[in-house]
C-alpha cells in the first residue's frame, strides 16, 4: 500500500503544484484587492442597485460583497466547479485510467492485494486534494495582515475545508462511476454534469424556490464557500465527508469484484464475479 | 522429479457478457516443464493466463497455481509468478530502471540488481533510457525482464517473443531455456509455432475455449500424418497401395506415387519392397502444420485427432 501510495501521489505532484499554486496566485491578488472595493463601497452599491433583480439574486445577495465573508464567497462560490474538474479527472482516472490503458494489469500481477492498491490510491488522492487546498489557503492567507479583512489565517482556513469536503465528494463519485461506466471518460462526463449542474442548480433556487427541492440532493447547496469564516456548519461538512466514505466503500467493493479490463476493453454490464 | 503440477486447471467457464470465451477448459502444466500453449486470436489463452493470476474472474471450475487457489489466495500466488502480459502497457513518465524498482518494490524489495542488470544486457536494453523513448521491441524487452528478474517458481507469459527481432527471440528462448533448468516451469503463449517447437516439450492447442491437444511437440508431429513420394523406375499399378492400412493415395502418375501415410510406415516399405523403387522421399510435417489442421478442416468438435 505504501510503495502504491508514493507511486500515485508522485504522479500527482504536477496536480498539486498546478492547481495549488494556480487559486493561491487568485488569493494573492483577490485578498489585497479587497481594500479597493471597500474604498469604492458607496458608489459600486448604486451600481449594484441598478442591475436585474434576478441577476443579483443568482450571484448571492450582492449588498454582502462590502463584508469579509461576502467578498470571499462571492469568488469563491465557484471554486468547486474550477478545482472540481481536478476532483473529476483524478477520482476517474484512479483505476480506471491505468486499467483502459492497460498499465494496471501489470501492476496487480505483482503481490499487491486489490484492496492495497485500491487504498493506496485512494490515500495519494485525498492527500493531493489537501494539498492543493494548503497550497490555496496559503495564498489566501499570506497578505491578510496588511488588508482591512480583518480575518486571522484560522478563519481563512474554514472556507477551504468546506472546498475539501466538496472535492472529496466528487472524486469519489468519479471513482465509483468509473468502475460502473464503460470508460473513464464518460464516468467524468457524467461526474462533470452532476458537479456543473449541482452549481447552477444551486444558484438558480434562489431565484426559483420550486428548485430547492432537486437543489437540496445535489453537493453544492451544502458549500458554505467564503461564508465559512463565521464558522463550520459541522452537519454539513460531515454529511459530505460520510457522503464521500460510501462512495469509496462503493468503489473498493466494486473494484475487489471486478474483472480488470484490458487496453481497449468496455461494456456496459456490471461487474459481478 | 516433483510430481506436483506447477498449474492445473478444470473446467473452466469465463464468458464475456454473452460471449463464452472459455468452455470448460482442463489443463495440466507439471512442475518444471516448459509448455507451449498455441491458439488463434480469440482461442481463450490470454483469458486463461488472466484467470489465473485472478485479474479476471472464472465464471465456473477451479484453477491451483503452485497448489494454491489464486482468487483465495492472489498475493500468495503472484508473489511465486512471474508475468507477462500479450498487451504490454507501460508508465511513460519514468525510465526503465524507475519503472523496474517500482515494480521491484511492490514484490517487497526482493530482487537482484546484478541479476536484473544481466538480464538487460543479455538482451541489449539500456535501463537508464526513458520509456517513452523505447521500440516496441524494446518495451518487450522490458516486460521479460520484470518478468524474470525476481527468479519466479512460474513463468506465465502471454506471447514472450512479440515484436522482437529474431536474435532477441532466440535469447528470451534462451532465458526460458535456462529459468527451467533453475527449476522453474514455464507456461507461455505463442503465435509462432516454430519458436514453440523449439523450446517447449509439450504443447497444449486450444480451440473456441476447450484444449483440443495436449501432446508432447515429438509425439504430435510424429502422429500426424506423412506425405511419402515414391518414384519407379518403370510403370506399376500404385493402386494397390491404397489398400494398404493408413495409406492414402494422393495422386499417381505412371512412374510415381503420392501418398499420405498415417501411423507406421513398416506395412508401405514392405508392399513398395517389391517393386523398383528409384527415389522415396518422406515429409514430416512441422508443428505448424499439425496445428492448422486443427483450424483448417480439423474436427469441429473439438475432439483430439
Amino acid at each position: 500500500m505504501g510503495t502504491e501510495f508514493r507511486y500515485t501521489l508522485n504522479r500527482f505532484r504536477g496536480q498539486i503544484l498546478g492547481w495549488g499554486l494556480s487559486i493561491a496566485a487568485l488569493g494573492l491578488f483577490l485578498v489585497p484587492f479587497y481594500d479597493v472595493f471597500a474604498e469604492q463601497k458607496e458608489g459600486l452599491l448604486q451600481l449594484l442597485e441598478s442591475y436585474p433583480k434576478g441577476l443579483m439574486a443568482f450571484f448571492g445577495d450582492m449588498t454582502e460583497f462590502f463584508s469579509p465573508a461576502g467578498y470571499l464567497d462571492t469568488y469563491l462560490s465557484y471554486l468547486p466547479v474550477i478545482v472540481g474538474i481536478f476532483a473529476v479527472l483524478g477520482g476517474s482516472g484512479l483505476l480506471a485510467g491505468d486499467e483502459e490503458s492497460g498499465r494496471l494489469d501489470l501492476v496487480l500481477a505483482q503481490p499487491v492485494g486489490r484492496t492495497a492498491l485500491f487504498f493506496g490510491r485512494l490515500a495519494a488522492f485525498v492527500l493531493t486534494t489537501v494539498g492543493i487546498m494548503a497550497i490555496s489557503w496559503f495564498g489566501f492567507s499570506v497578505t491578510l495582515g496588511s488588508t482591512a479583512l480583518e480575518m486571522t489565517w484560522g478563519q481563512m482556513a474554514l472556507p477551504f475545508i468546506t472546498l475539501l469536503a466538496q472535492m472529496l465528494l466528487y472524486g469519489m463519485l468519479a471513482l465509483a462511476l468509473s468502475l460502473v461506466l464503460p470508460s473513464r471518460r464518460l464516468a467524468a462526463s457524467a461526474a462533470g454534469l452532476v458537479l456543473v449542474a449541482s452549481y447552477f442548480l444551486s444558484s438558480l433556487s434562489r431565484i426559483n424556490k420550486d428548485l430547492r427541492v432537486v437543489a437540496q440532493l445535489l453537493p453544492h447547496d451544502y458549500y458554505q464557500g467564503g461564508k465559512a469564516v463565521a464558522g463550520l456548519n459541522l452537519t454539513w461538512l460531515f454529511g459530505l465527508l460520510a457522503a464521500s466514505a460510501v462512495l469509496a466503500l462503493l468503489a473498493w467493493v466494486l473494484f475487489l469484484r471486478r474483472d480488470i479490463r484490458v487496453s481497449g476493453e468496455g461494456g456496459w454490464r456490471l461487474p459481478g464475479r | 522429479m516433483p510430481t506436483e503440477a506447477a498449474l492445473s486447471i478444470q473446467g473452466l467457464f469465463k464468458s464475456y457478457g454473452r460471449v463464452p470465451a472459455l468452455r470448460g477448459l482442463d489443463l495440466e502444466v507439471k512442475q518444471g516443464e516448459i509448455l507451449g500453449f498455441l491458439g488463434p486470436n480469440g482461442a481463450g489463452k490470454t483469458t486463461t493466463i488472466r484467470c489465473l493470476l485472478d485479474l479476471i474472474r472464472p465464471d465456473g471450475g477451479t484453477i491451483r497455481v503452485l497448489g494454491l487457489d489464486p482468487q483465495a489466495q492472489p498475493v500468495a500466488v503472484k508473489a511465486r509468478c512471474g508475468y507477462l502480459p500479450g498487451e504490454l502497457a507501460l508508465q511513460d513518465n519514468t525510465t526503465v530502471e524507475g519503472l523496474l524498482r517500482y515494480l521491484s518494490r511492490l514484490r517487497g524489495g526482493r530482487v537482484d540488481w546484478t541479476y536484473v542488470r544481466e538480464l538487460a544486457g543479455r538482451l541489449e536494453l539500456d535501463l537508464k533510457r526513458p520509456l517513452k523513448n523505447l521500440s516496441k521491441g524494446n518495451k518487450q524487452k522490458v516486460g521479460v525482464v520484470q518478468a524474470l528478474m525476481h527468479r519466479p517458481e512460474l513463468l506465465l507469459l502471454d506471447e514472450p517473443t512479440a515484436g522482437l527481432d529474431p536474435l532477441m527471440q532466440q535469447e528470451v528462448l534462451k532465458l526460458l531455456r535456462e529459468a527451467r533448468s533453475n527449476g522453474a516451469t514455464v507456461f507461455f503463449s505463442s503465435h509462432i509455432i516454430s519458436e514453440v517447437e523449439e523450446v517447449a516439450e509439450r504443447v497444449g492447442i486450444i480451440r473456441q475455449g476447450r484444449l483440443v491437444e495436449m501432446a508432447q511437440v515429438a509425439a504430435l508431429v510424429h502422429r500426424a500424418l506423412r506425405r511419402v513420394t515414391v518414384r519407379f523406375r518403370e510403370t506399376v499399378d500404385a493402386g494397390a497401395l491404397a489398400g494398404l492400412p493408413g495409406v492414402t493415395v494422393l495422386s499417381a502418375e505412371p512412374a510415381g506415387v503420392t501418398l499420405q501415410v498415417q501411423g507406421e510406415m513398416d506395412g508401405l516399405i514392405k508392399a513398395l519392397a517389391a517393386w523398383p523403387v528409384v527415389d522415396m522421399e518422406t515429409v514430416r510435417p512441422s508443428l505448424e502444420e499439425v496445428f492448422l489442421a486443427y483450424y483448417q478442416g480439423g474436427p469441429a468438435s473439438g475432439e483430439v485427432r
